[in-house]
């Protein structure tokens, strides 16, 4: 199949644009109680709800983003928006030259999106039926099908799987048959909204490969959203961070520690013998992490830790000391905490382009 | 167009094999069918009571209400349910990013569930028949004039019905707005008696509302109650619903789509 050709942005070679992208829902707003319920049929307070705030953001072809971002933040609304199910309140996007939301024939040929367990399946009869019918549905030619089938059912090994009724799988088995049927037309944009949710570490890690191949293999641009930290590391070599509706941070995995976590952590071992482990000695340093058995952690700001490692070291006897980047979860849990805070937090640069 | 009716023969085919996982609902959904008409003409044979009510005896009420329960079954269409079932659990998410209207799976649906009862159902209806000796007029002209019009009736009765399904796009849930155009369907489309019984201004109301046209029309029809001119009319009434129901889909669906907010998806 031809792949569309990206638009020109003037900036290389992208494939999707987002240009202050802003959706807000109308909620109904309803007190409990059945009091409340009853003066909710003549009275209705409704609350605009901003679940994407202004977002701006392109992506090149091939690449693979993750969402990042807690419950709420408006992740699954970007991709929503993105895929062409849900209109925008306001903004530009343009995905492979297509306005989503107009969902072209042309565009969607050439996405798909796998929304956890919101399914292309039909329930009821075996996938390698649903399989067929979209063939039928994407027009894909009868040898081209057959090729990406016998891959998708090696790589994912669903051999056993395909002439079972779906609704006898298991929740992983039936996540990979969701894939399967999500890539049989060979999309050239995946959106994946938490593709791990819900099945073992053992399929996790399975799901996580796979996407990975199948990225390098077709070189398709995936989008994804997560929960878990690991799928994002695995997979990811950009990050989108977004909380409350806004974007928080844009870049790679590894600038984004170095750029979002305004503290570094300093590892001391003691000189053998030495009882100098007590947190109260150490809280004059920084922020004591964990102090036991000769072992120090604390944290300090990523400023002054120059300074604090040779006062330490002038100031005990230090068998061993490292001073590291704080672990990936941290700083996110960071960066989320702060977020709740009207501007971004220390050390959050403005999004980069 | 044509990629689309390419899809259709799979889409009968997942119909098919969906039908048969659950053979038995299928079953007591076709018998249901049988239930309401059967219970009317009871009624209205009772009623007659050997005699005749407005010229009509008991196997005019049995032609009446026997051809009623087959063209119901034939133009049948349930979407107002299954869709707002759609909305309300995000399942018409996926739909909606296939290049392929969610429509004409309901289509695709509704024609395969009636091929499929025919074969049940055709030995049945040929039976009751036969039991119920029905009086008709029917003649052969008017056999092959109730092709056309029984298609255009079920093609009105789907699409008016799917513009009522679609009102879960702002609603979630059109449970009760579509129990009020059963009620309607009940009254203005001949279920509980055939129209010549009814009061006038209800014949007349009938005329400008689209149940006419669904089933009772196509009833009239076959069972030659009406001349030449009479069935223009009744087509060209049936054109105009189509093509009001056709531009009210168009209409709902650009306006309900904007709505749609994914919900549980």
């Amino acid at each position: 199949m031809a792949r569309p050709q990206p638009i020109s942005t003037g900036s290389g070679e992208t494939q999707i644009v987002v240009r202050g992208l802003r959706k807000q829902y109308r909620v109904p707003r309803k007190r409990a109680g059945l009091l409340a319920s009853v003066g909710s049929l003549f009275w209705r307070q409704h609350k605009i709800v901003r679940a994407v705030d202004g977002i701006d953001f392109t992506v090149a072809p091939g690449e693979v983003v993750g969402f990042l971002g807690p419950n709420g933040a408006g992740k699954t609304t970007t991709l929503k928006v993105l895929s062409g199910l849900l209109y925008p309140t306001s903004g530009e996007v343009s995905v492979l030259g297509h306005t989503p939301w107009r969902r072209q024939r042309a565009f969607l040929r050439s996405i798909a999106l796998v929304m956890g367990q919101r399914s292309q399946l039909q329930w009821d009869i075996p996938a390698i039926d649903s399989f067929t019918l979209c063939r039928t549905i994407y027009d894909v030619p009868e040898r081209q099908y057959r090729e990406t089938l016998d891959e998708l059912v090696d790589l994912l090994d669903l051999r056993d799987l395909l002439t079972k009724p779906v609704r006898q799988l298991s929740l992983g088995e039936r996540m990979k048959c969701e894939l399967a049927a999500s890539l049989l037309h060979r999309p050239s944009v995946l959106f994946l909204d938490e593709p791990t949710l819900g099945v073992d570490v053992t399929m996790q890690g399975r799901i996580r490969r796979f996407i990975a191949e199948h990225n390098a293999r077709t070189g398709a641009t995936v989008l994804l959203t997560s929960h878990y930290m690991a799928d994002v590391v695995a997979l990811c070599d950009r990050i989108i961070v977004i909380h409350h509706g806004h974007l928080l941070y844009d870049g790679g995995l590894a600038a984004m520690t170095a750029q979002l976590a305004p503290f570094k952590t300093i590892r001391v071992d003691l000189e053998p013998g030495t009882v100098a482990d007590s947190p109260d000695l150490w809280h004059a340093y920084g922020d004591v992490v964990d102090a036991q058995n000769g072992k120090v952690s604390i944290r300090v700001p990523k400023a002054a830790a120059a300074g604090i490692v040779a006062r330490i070291l002038s100031d005990l006897p230090i068998a061993d000391l490292t001073v590291e980047d704080p672990p990936i979860e941290e700083v996110i849990d960071l960066v989320f905490q702060n977020g709740d805070r009207a501007d971004p937090p220390p050390g959050v640069e403005a999004p980069q382009d | 167009m044509p990629h689309t009716l390419r899809a259709y023969p799979s889409l009968f085919r997942v119909a098919w094999t969906t039908m048969f996982q659950y053979r038995a609902e299928m079953l007591i959904w076709a018998a249901w069918g049988f239930v309401h008409p059967l219970v009317a003409l009871a009624v209205w044979s009772a009623a007659a009571h050997g005699r005749t009510i407005v010229g009509l005896g008991r196997a005019d009420f049995a032609a009446y209400f026997l051809t009623l329960m087959i063209f119901s079954h034939l133009t049948m269409s349930w979407d107002a349910f299954e869709f707002s079932y759609l909305v309300q659990s995000g399942r018409l998410s996926p739909k909606l990013l296939r290049p392929i209207h969610p429509i004409h799976e309901a289509i695709a649906y509704n024609i395969a569930y009636k091929l499929i009862t025919l074969l049940l159902l055709v030995p049945v209806w040929l039976l009751i028949l036969w039991a119920l000796h029905p009086n008709a007029a029917t003649r052969a002209w008017h056999l092959a004039a109730v092709v056309p019009v029984l298609l255009l009736g079920a093609a009105v009765r789907f699409l008016w019905n799917y513009c009522i399904a679609l009102v879960a796009f702002w609603t979630t849930k059109v449970d009760a707005i579509n129990s009020l155009y059963w009620s309607f369907d009940q009254f203005l489309g001949g279920r509980l008696a055939p129209m010549a019984l009814m009061p006038a201004f209800v014949q007349t109301a009938a005329w400008f509302a689209p149940f006419r046209s669904m089933v009772v029309f196509p009833v009239e029809v076959a069972l030659g109650q009406l001349n030449g001119r009479q069935i223009l009319e009744g087509l060209a009434m049936q054109l105009v619903w189509l093509v009001l129901g056709y531009g009210l889909f168009r209409l709902l669906w650009r306006l309900g789509i904007r709505q749609y907010s994914a919900v549980g998806a």
